[in-house]
């Protein structure tokens, strides 16, 4: 073969393989893949039946999502330390949501476990862990917090301990205050044991 | 003679009856494991399959898939499968939370409650895919490669086949 046909039909090649991985791409994309380090939009309905969706909170400096469970010794023993950040820093610009997406506990034992618990924020059922699904959420308590543009800022753990007095990294606090400040967060990403996601089996 | 013969049994059986105590099941001994134990731990098991359960006695699903744990101990004796269980309780609960919990049950594998600095580390240390949900399950295979990893509660009939699809050459 001419040198030159061997130029163009390596040109060609390397064409087509870069035009199917852009499609490949494109087609994630539109058949609603996460975007990386994203999370998904969503709506649920809350304990009361209103809907809630992620684009109803265009004006908060950041959201956090909190997923929780009634029944985990763990999400519960954060319920105190959730009321009180969400005291705190609902009136600075960052609003909360739950989401349960534990099989077994419906909407009913979701508002009677927040009513007891002082759990003011909306917590939404997420009915056969569809949303879970889309975040690849899979334990209790686990947090996003993220920009309006669905960005994750901090995603992880509330703090180091279930036990309070057990604490000595406040993680969770410590990404609201970089965030307020305008400052990227130091610490992006966090692990602690919790309880499982109850998921349907499929 | 026969009074000395008679007096010989008693204390034979005084003996016995005292030491029948000692012969109940041994005290269960649920060891602190840093970094450098498990590392160690694992590769003790290099040659056999070794299933890795982490468990707390606060998560209920944990408790629930322990007696088939057990079983399948008890199923796999001397098949070169091998069971170990790590507690992410507190290493200071062992006396007030695990013992209590282990003693329900006649345990024939190790337990060991995990004393890592950090909790995180403990949790990469085993797969970085983990975030910490409870209970979780790791099988090496024969030549110590972490070959499945799970979370989630099971049955003695789901664990065994997981264990099956590793044993298998």
């Amino acid at each position: 073969m001419l040198d030159r046909t061997k130029i163009y039909l390596s040109l060609t090649i390397v064409t087509v393989i870069l035009a199917v991985a852009a499609a490949g791409v494109v087609s994630l994309e539109a058949a609603g893949a996460v975007e990386k380090n994203k999370i998904p939009a969503f709506t649920l309905k809350d304990f009361n039946g209103k809907s809630h969706s992620f684009s109803d909170y265009k004006d908060a400096k950041a959201v956090a999502i909190f997923y929780v469970a009634t029944r985990c010794p763990v999400s519960n023993a954060y319920n105190k330390r959730m009321a009180d950040l969400y005291k705190e820093f609902k009136a600075k610009g960052i609003p909360f949501i739950g989401i349960n997406s534990n099989k077994m506990e419906d909407a009913d034992e979701v508002k009677i476990h927040a009513q007891k618990h002082g759990l003011t924020f909306p917590i939404l059922k997420d009915i056969n862990n569809v949303v879970a699904d889309k975040f690849k959420a899979t334990v209790t308590p686990e947090v996003y917090v993220v920009n309006t543009d669905r960005d994750i800022l901090y995603h992880g753990r509330i703090d180091d301990s279930r036990k309070q007095d057990k604490v000595t990294s406040r993680d969770l606090y410590n990404a609201f205050k970089e965030i307020l400040a305008g400052k990227p967060v130091t610490v992006k990403e966090t692990k602690a044991f919790g309880c499982t996601i109850k998921r349907i089996k499929k | 003679m026969k009074q000395a013969g008679i007096l010989i049994l008693l204390w034979i059986g005084l003996f016995i009856f005292l030491s029948s105590g000692s012969l109940e099941a041994e005290p269960i001994e649920v060891k602190k494991i840093g970094e450098a134990d498990l590392k160690s731990i694992l590769a003790s098991y290099k040659g056999q399959v070794l299933l890795v359960n982490i468990w707390a006695t606060w998560c209920k699903p944990c408790r629930e898939e322990f007696p088939d744990l057990v079983r399948l101990q008890d199923f796999y004796k001397g098949k070169a499968v091998h069971i170990i269980a790590i507690s992410a309780d507190y290493p200071d609960e062992v006396n007030a939370k695990i013992l209590p919990f282990l003693e329900k049950f006649k345990i024939n594998f190790p337990v060991y409650v995990q004393d890592f600095p950090r909790q995180e580390d403990f949790i990469n240390y085993l797969n970085r895919e983990w975030n910490g949900a409870l209970p979780a399950t790791f099988i090496y295979n024969k030549e110590n490669r972490q070959q499945t990893f799970f979370i989630g509660k099971k049955d003695f009939e789901s664990f065994q086949k997981e264990i099956e699809k590793t044993r298998r050459p």
